[in-house]
């Protein structure tokens, strides 16, 4: 099974859906989705997670070709950890899940990530160009990656890929399709993954505890005695030595600063 | 089903469609409403006053959840010359309370509302699909229509066109005989924003009551007229010109808005305002000289597809002629279906509809006040003229003593160069046209 993962996007908030829609990068994964299970002969589960109002991203993904439909029930504003868990538990048996790189509203790009981690498969995210084969069992992938530079990924087990809206074209829906998905099915699932409580994102912090009084009669003693973290403190030194003594003493600092092990 | 998609396929969600659709469902049929935008409305600029009675047949107090911007308490029509204005100013409360009289509205508010109020009662909604083409049965009679879509053919037995001004289904199905630009004028507006509060002031109204102001003059010389609507927070300003008098000279349609907007009489009402949005559109201004056949075989046409828009002088309504003629069209075509006749001869009951309700009375009774209105002495001489006239009665002229009304209208009349049989002539026409 392919799976596409949809975001519903209310650029007005919940009040006004007449400009709600889904963003370009999950109108190309939809595409991508389609293109894959064409290419396997297999079925296209489309996922969302959102209020009632994304179903209509869903009918909108019936009637390009998916098979079937499911919302997970949820006001917006979802933390992206928590769509992740609630997608992954939904498309566990897929053989890859397509997802844009990141919503229009938004937008932080995580829960392709998060899915991928949740389901225990790959990952290849922010993706450029796809080239799907025959057959649909190997996809080339092509990832941006700082620079300029690019990476090209060949992608031949399960994995969440998560594209551009520059990948595909989503493809026009035929005119009969979107009059039945109109009135199609959707399986509407209840949002069940627990919240992540505040408390549990809190960084690291250790524990308050008592110290006793520094003993010395200097103030300043006393000060750097409650806060010297033991480091040497910065300072600055001049020193003229022959060119291989000088790299020797360079290297050594460095490796006192730590840039060097 | 039958060997048909639908009952009845409507193009176009606008004011007809929608009505045209709702009518259908609540008859019970199965109607497929096909919009060109993403929602209902999207496609749409008017920025004009809606006069919504009609639906007290269709959406019993739809005042309660119409989204309007203000309800129109006071109306005003302007005579502007060089840099001078003569306004006759009316205002009731009374038009500001249930059941209310006329609104100013965002048009793709009020359409995806009436849409929505479609949908509800059953109708298919299929928006971002264009309709390209009429289908026809082997005898040639239309039944479906051609979308963009792909696998885009539709059947139905009627279709109801309410594609709009220019409606090319109406044309391909050989209703109207030419078109002919002198009877169009191009519609061009700017949405200005303003504080809600500086809008209350400057105009008199309070809380969500609002302004319809209409201008003769203005137009740089063009054939045409002025407007005001006093949305929210928002004021629309606009010219509608007549094409070929638009095209005969230089000036572009923004240039002849902003030679209005700087008129003294206009400009403190707009003063500091930020242009939000820039629009125009081709609005059907000839009334009944203009309007094509209504009926065909298994097609009907409602709306500014029929040219159902009344351009009056004083009435300048649209909106609700597209309402009742969609509904019309609806009730009409559900008739026809139950009948089992959906020729143009089953389909009559439609043109009964439109004559017996104001949707053809009004533009009968009307029908030469539009090419009047748009006349070269109405435009171009008469606002000079009746200024001129009221600056003079106005005018306190001592140590002279007043000239008296005969000899100022003698005088100005004279000096206008408008022929005193003309005046009565076109006076005349008014009375007898205005009934």
């Amino acid at each position: 099974m392919i799976a596409v993962c949809l975001k519903w996007v209310q650029p007005h908030g919940a009040a006004d859906d007449r400009f709600a829609g889904i963003s370009a990068a999950d109108q190309s994964a939809l595409e991508l989705a389609l293109r894959t299970a064409e290419a396997r002969g297999d079925e296209v589960l489309a996922v969302t997670v959102g209020p009632v109002g994304a179903e209509r991203a869903l009918r909108d993904a019936l009637a390009c070709g998916a098979t079937r439909a499911v919302r997970i029930a949820t006001e917006p504003g979802v933390s992206s950890l928590r769509t992740a868990t609630a997608l992954a538990a939904e498309v566990d048996a897929a053989d890859v899940v397509w997802c844009g790189d990141y919503s229009a509203d938004r937008g932080s790009g995580s829960v392709p990530a998060f899915l991928a981690a949740r389901l225990g498969i790959d990952q290849a995210l922010g993706l450029i160009d796809i080239e799907i084969n025959g057959n649909g069992s190997h996809i080339r992938a092509v990832r941006r990656l700082d620079g300029g530079r690019r990476e090209v990924l060949s992608v031949t087990g399960r994995a969440v890929l998560s594209v551009e809206g520059s990948t595909a074209r989503l493809r026009r829906a035929p005119l009969r399709s979107v009059i039945t998905a109109d009135a199609a099915s959707i399986t509407v699932r209840p949002l069940e993954s627990p919240d992540i409580s505040a408390a549990d994102l809190v960084p690291y912090r250790p524990r308050a505890r008592v110290l006793p009084a520094p003993a010395s009669a200097n103030a300043l003693d006393r000060v750097r005695a409650l806060t010297d973290t033991g480091a040497a403190p910065s300072r600055t030194e001049t020193v003229v030595l022959e060119p291989a003594a000088a790299a020797r003493r360079i290297l050594d600092a460095l490796r006192d600063w730590g840039y060097l092990t | 089903m039958s060997r048909f998609d639908a009952d009845a396929i409507v193009v176009g969600a606008g004011p007809a469609g929608s009505c045209a659709a709702l009518a259908l469902a609540r008859a019970g049929k199965n109607v497929i409403l096909v919009e060109r935008g993403p929602f209902a409305g999207s496609k749409n600029m008017y920025g004009g006053v809606v006069y919504p009675r009609i639906l007290d047949e269709l959406v019993p107090n739809w005042w309660e959840t119409a989204p309007v911007q203000r309800w129109v308490v006071r109306r005003s029509t302007m005579i502007l010359a060089d840099d001078n204005a003569f306004t006759i100013d009316y205002r009731t409360p009374s038009w500001g309370r249930p059941p209310y009289n006329g609104a100013t509205a965002y048009r793709p508010d009020f359409d995806h509302w009436l849409s929505r109020q479609a949908v509800a009662a059953g109708a298919t909604l299929v928006t971002s699909t264009t309709v390209t083409g009429l289908l026809r049965d082997p005898a040639g009679r239309v039944n479906g229509v051609r979308t963009d879509r792909p696998d885009g053919d539709l059947s139905a037995p009627i279709v109801i066109a309410c594609d709009g001004v220019n409606s090319f289904l109406a044309k391909e199905a050989g209703l109207y005989t030419a078109t002919d630009a002198a009877n169009f004028t191009v519609g061009v507006k700017e949405t200005l924003a303003l504080p809600r509060s500086v809008i209350e002031e400057r105009f008199g109204v309070r809380d969500d009551h609002g302004v319809d102001i209409e201008i003769l003059g203005g137009t740089s010389g063009v054939n045409g007229g002025g407007f005001i609507y006093t949305n929210l927070e928002t004021v629309s300003l606009g010219v509608v010109l007549k094409l070929p008098k638009l095209t005969a000279q230089s000036k572009r349609p923004e240039e002849i808005i902003a030679g209005l907007k700087r008129h003294p009489a206009i400009a403190p009402l707009i003063e500091g305002a930020t242009v939000q949005e820039y629009s125009a559109h081709v609005i059907p201004e000839a009334g009944l000289s203009m309007m094509p056949t209504m009926v065909t075989d298994g097609m009907l046409v409602a709306g500014d597809a029929a040219a159902l828009c009344l351009a009056a002088g004083i009435w300048l309504e649209g909106v609700n002629f597209a309402m009742a003629s969609g509904m019309y069209a609806g009730r009409a075509a559900a008739a026809a279906i139950d009948q089992g006749d959906v020729s143009a001869k089953g389909l009559a009951g439609y043109t009964k509809l439109l004559e017996e309700s104001f949707v053809l009375a009004d533009h009968r009774k009307l029908k030469d006040i539009p090419g009047l209105v748009l006349s070269d002495r109405v435009q171009q001489k008469y606002p000079g003229f009746v200024t001129s006239v009221i600056e003079r009665v106005f005018r306190v002229d001592n140590p002279n003593p007043k000239p008296g009304l005969r000899r100022i209208v003698r005088e100005e009349r004279k000096r206008a160069g408008i022929k005193l049989g003309d005046l009565l002539r076109d006076g005349w026409k008014g009375m007898r046209g205005f009934g």
